[in-house]
């Protein structure tokens, strides 16, 4: 966060922030990580990420300078943190090798997915972290109420709640001392969701619905669209749209026939740096959409009512509240009451 | 075995000039130069791997000689269509073998192939010569019999009924009576002696061979003597191709000359 | 050509061919009226009654999209993908004298594989060239391959080389695909890349319905044309010779036909397995060997059965759709079982 707006939070919500002062945190610190107890002597001095969005919070959270390594990219840093990030070595773009990470010595690794570390991790497992004393923390949102073992993305056995980032972000906030700042974003977060959900109030008819398209492996086969218990699902219910997918599962494959007849109000579709599908490009998305003789007749593409967002907004991390400000304004924008 | 009413056009010749085919360097058929004269009974004889099998082989053009001609009528096979050359030469091998559930009728009409077009499709005059056919073998009372009810002698007739579906002029068989029990080994060489069409076979027996017009042996891919059959098959000979002691008995049944073979 | 004869035929032609077209047109309207979401009939009439004839029925554009550009579509796709498949499965079987023989043999569907997943893991093209075209690519790479590798054995007849060099092509491009998706996809990757090589009817439009129609008529064609020289390969290659037929010239034509159409279907809907291997055999059962028959009534089974299992795949499971593969497998293995129970007890 900029200095200035630091200041001007922490005087504004000095008084609320009063009766749960930040106070320091007491080592040793043994925080449950998913049912892994991890145990921290001091704050950590160095840090190592394996996924962006850990990446993200703990630049947000002013720890850039722990940061010795980060891996698994999915886009360009925050703009705010690209001159921080330039001088902050990345280890892989993908997943990282073990030794790669344990040869930068850190203190902590922070973890976005836990099919990277868990029973069966790709870069190695908690346990051979645990063997030369490195921490592996998962962030909850992917590991709290979701078995990875089941399905391709893993499965949520709950649906997700935002808490989950709030935890993250405070549990980062204590490992590292910081719990001031982790207080702060916390609330600025809390704050931007509410004046999202004030921004659409009397803006949507009762049942106004939505659909999320991330992409699909070829242009006119089924897409992958967001199920219940996700983050686009969670980004919906929050401003009170219905999701018209059915599934349980996070990416479902779903007709267009089937998506046709649904006619959700508002389409929200991907845009990724990536370019493995034609798919992928949300140009083409667009065409798609205009020019197939069913989906050109939705009432949400004649009426042009197609909201682009970043697909890492789609994700657990911070770029989520992103998300949510785009689908606020564009509904506000919008007026569903057609 | 009925006399068959085939219509015998001209029959034509068949003859083969220095002869030479090898499979992968090995020479199989080394400068074999021999005529089938029109309306004749071929017999060819010889010990195995003399190259009786590949010679008949070459003769009907299924495969190509590396030097040498075949001429069906003064024209070399290698000039002539496959379509043509087979409304001219049928061949029954040895061994044909299918594990379709075809039945009788099926194969016989087979025969009729090379005669079939887009132009000239199956007509009555195809059904009457398979009927013929079929008549000409004994086996006109079962078409509709699967093949794999047949018996050995009752498939090699089938065979035998197909090549005469085709209405050759000429018919190569290549040991045909190999894997069959006597009865049925005698009423196929009567039939095929009975035939008006010129005739090359190959032969195991040497007793069946006898009855030939002409015989034909043949050694490590050489032909080695050609006549009729008291002439070609004498003792030397006998002892020396195939290495047997033999001398010739008569029977005084009917007359007939056979061999009798000593250990 | 007498005209009693030509009569005859033509009597012949029409008679078979409009029951044949009757029983096609009542499983398309069927596969049509059938699917995901629920359409009643009287509906599908209306929207055809339109399109074809401009009937003028007010309908919601949606439900008209729907059955006209996806519905049916893919019924008639699925026709022509199970015809197609059907008949190479009979002419590679009657060729190279091979009851197992399927259109997969001569190494096109893995080769597609191959080339879908070089597009859809690899990122080759860029985005810029689809899953299909990748697909057709790899297959006839595949095919070539496997054209050289019988070839250069010299054999004269070759069934036997032919089988020997799809089997050494089909194992190295498989081996190729999983190379590829292990080493490199995504969890999201593989997925949709699995859903592909297990068949998929779901991307099909009036495009390919331009490509596949045309496609398995001409193969029909083809193979109808050689049904005399092909029922001459019952006792093998040299019987066919001998028989007049010009065996070399035979097999490339109708090998080179069959992986044109196989190539082609692949890559439109993926690899679609137990339509060429089974369907064949229920044919013979039905109608015997001489091709004159088995070759349009397998076309015929193909494509009701292709059909049918198109509808079951959308319709099994509420909400999802399964791979065409995978129902083919299922009800194709239990009646290849039966088949050759039935036919072993003949013998």
């Amino acid at each position: 966060m900029p200095l200035s707006r630091f200041a001007v939070m922490a005087a504004s919500l000095s008084l609320s922030t009063l009766t749960f002062a930040a106070s320091p945190t007491p080592y040793p610190l043994t925080i449950d990580n998913c049912g892994v107890p991890l145990t921290f002597n001091q704050a950590p001095g160095k840090a190592v990420t394996i996924g962006q969005s850990g990446t993200e919070i703990l630049y947000t959270l002013g720890l850039g300078d722990k940061v010795v390594g980060t891996s698994l990219w999915f886009s360009e840093v925050l703009p705010q943190f690209k001159a921080l990030n330039a001088n902050v070595p990345v280890l892989a773009k993908n997943e990282p090798s073990f030794e790669s990470v344990i040869g930068k010595r850190p203190d902590l690794v922070a973890v976005q997915f836990e099919w990277m570390v868990g029973p069966q991790g790709v870069v190695g497992t908690r346990e051979q972290f645990a063997e030369v004393n490195i921490p592996a923390y998962i962030m909850p949102s992917d590991c709290e109420g979701k078995d990875n073992l089941v399905g391709a993305d893993g499965t949520r056995l709950r649906a997700f709640s935002v808490d989950s980032v709030y935890k993250t972000i405070d549990q980062l906030a204590q490992i590292f001392d910081v719990q001031a700042r982790g207080e702060q974003l916390n609330t600025d977060l809390r704050t931007r969701l509410s004046k999202a959900q004030a921004r659409v109030e009397g803006k949507r008819p009762k049942d106004a619905s939505a659909l999320f398209w991330f992409s699909s492996a070829d242009l006119k086969v089924d897409p992958y669209v967001a199920g219940h218990k996700g983050i686009p699902d969670f980004m919906m219910q929050t401003l009170g749209l219905r999701n018209v997918v059915a599934s349980d599962e996070e990416w479902p494959t779903v007709g267009w026939e089937t998506i046709a007849k649904a006619n959700p109000t508002v389409l929200v579709i991907a845009k990724m740096d990536r370019r493995r599908f034609p798919a992928d490009d949300f140009e083409k998305k667009l065409q798609f959409l205009k020019s197939d003789p069913v989906t050109r007749n939705m009432d949400a593409v004649r009426n042009n009512r197609i909201v682009i967002i970043d697909a890492d907004a789609m994700q657990a991390s911070i770029r989520m509240f992103d998300g949510i400000d785009q689908l606020a304004s564009a509904i506000d924008q919008f007026d569903l009451r057609k | 075995m009925n006399s068959l009413p085939m219509p015998v056009t001209h029959t034509a010749d068949l003859v083969c000039s220095q002869l030479c085919w090898s499979i992968k360097g090995t020479p199989i058929i080394k400068n074999v130069s021999l005529q089938v004269l029109p309306g004749e009974t071929l017999g060819l004889i010889g010990p195995n791997g003399s190259g009786k099998s590949s010679l008949l082989k070459l003769l009907s053009g299924v495969r190509r000689p590396d030097s040498g001609q075949v001429l069906l009528d003064g024209k070399a096979l290698s000039d002539m269509k496959r379509r043509d050359i087979a409304q001219m030469i049928a061949v029954v091998e040895q061994q044909a073998e299918t594990s379709d559930a075809i039945s009788v009728r099926d194969a016989v009409e087979l025969g009729r192939t090379p005669w079939l077009s887009a132009l000239a499709p199956w007509s009555r005059s195809d059904d009457e010569i398979v009927q013929q056919a079929l008549l000409g073998v004994d086996m006109a009372d079962k078409p509709r019999r699967a093949w794999h009810s047949l018996s050995g002698g009752e498939r090699q007739r089938v065979h035998i009924a197909r090549a005469l579906a085709q209405r050759p002029q000429i018919l190569l068989l290549d040991e045909p009576t190999n894997h069959l029990d006597i009865q049925h080994q005698l009423s196929i060489l009567g039939l095929v002696r009975s035939l008006p069409v010129t005739t090359l076979i190959a032969l195991h027996d040497l007793n069946q061979a006898l009855a030939c017009d002409r015989l034909a042996v043949m050694d490590k891919g050489e032909l080695i003597a050609i006549g009729q059959p008291a002439d070609v098959l004498t003792c030397e000979r006998l002892s020396e191709t195939f290495g047997v002691e033999a001398h010739y008995l008569t029977d005084p049944y009917d007359g007939t000359r056979i061999l009798r073979f000593r250990s | 050509m007498t005209p009693a004869v030509l009569g005859r035929l033509a009597g012949k032609l029409c008679l078979h061919g409009s029951w044949v077209l009757a029983v096609l047109l009542a499983a398309i309207v069927a596969g049509i009226a059938i699917g995901e979401t629920p359409i009643s009939l009287s509906l599908v009439f209306q929207v055809l009654a339109n399109k074809l004839w401009g009937a003028g029925f007010v309908l919601d554009p949606i439900d008209e999209g729907i059955v006209w550009n996806y519905r049916l579509t893919r019924a008639l796709v699925a026709a022509a993908c199970g015809a197609g498949l059907a008949i190479s499965g009979v002419v590679l079987q009657s060729l190279l004298r091979n009851p197992l023989a399927d259109p997969y043999l001569l190494g096109i569907s893995a080769g597609a594989s191959t080339g879908a997943v070089l597009v859809a893991i690899m990122g080759l093209g860029a985005g810029a060239v689809s899953l299909s075209a990748g697909a057709f690519l790899g297959a006839v790479a595949a095919f070539a391959l496997v054209a050289l590798l019988a070839r250069s054995t010299g054999a004269v007849s070759g069934s036997g080389q032919i089988i020997l060099a799809g089997i050494a092509g089909s194992q190295l491009f498989n081996a190729l695909t999983s190379f590829l998706i292990t080493k490199s996809a995504s969890s999201e990757q593989a997925r949709g890349i699995m859903f592909w090589l297990l068949g998929n009817l779901s991307g099909v439009r009036w495009q390919s319905v331009g490509l596949a129609v045309p496609m398995v008529l001409i193969g029909l064609a083809v193979c109808l044309w050689h049904r005399r020289a092909l029922d001459a390969f019952m006792f093998g290659s040299d019987s066919a010779a001998a028989l007049g037929i010009p065996v070399r010239q035979v097999q490339m034509v109708l090998i080179a036909t069959v992986a044109l159409v196989t190539a082609v279907m692949v890559s439109l809907v993926g690899s679609i397995g137990f339509v060429g291997l089974v369907v064949p055999h229920a044919a013979r059962l039905l109608v015997g060997v001489r091709h004159g028959r088995l070759i349009p009534v397998s076309a015929l089974s193909g494509a009701l059965f292709l059909i049918a299992a198109d509808v079951l795949s959308r319709t099994a499971i509420k909400g999802q759709v399964l791979p065409v593969g995978v129902i083919t497998a299922l009800i194709g293995a239990p009646v290849f079982a039966v088949i050759l129970i039935k036919a072993k007890g003949g013998r």
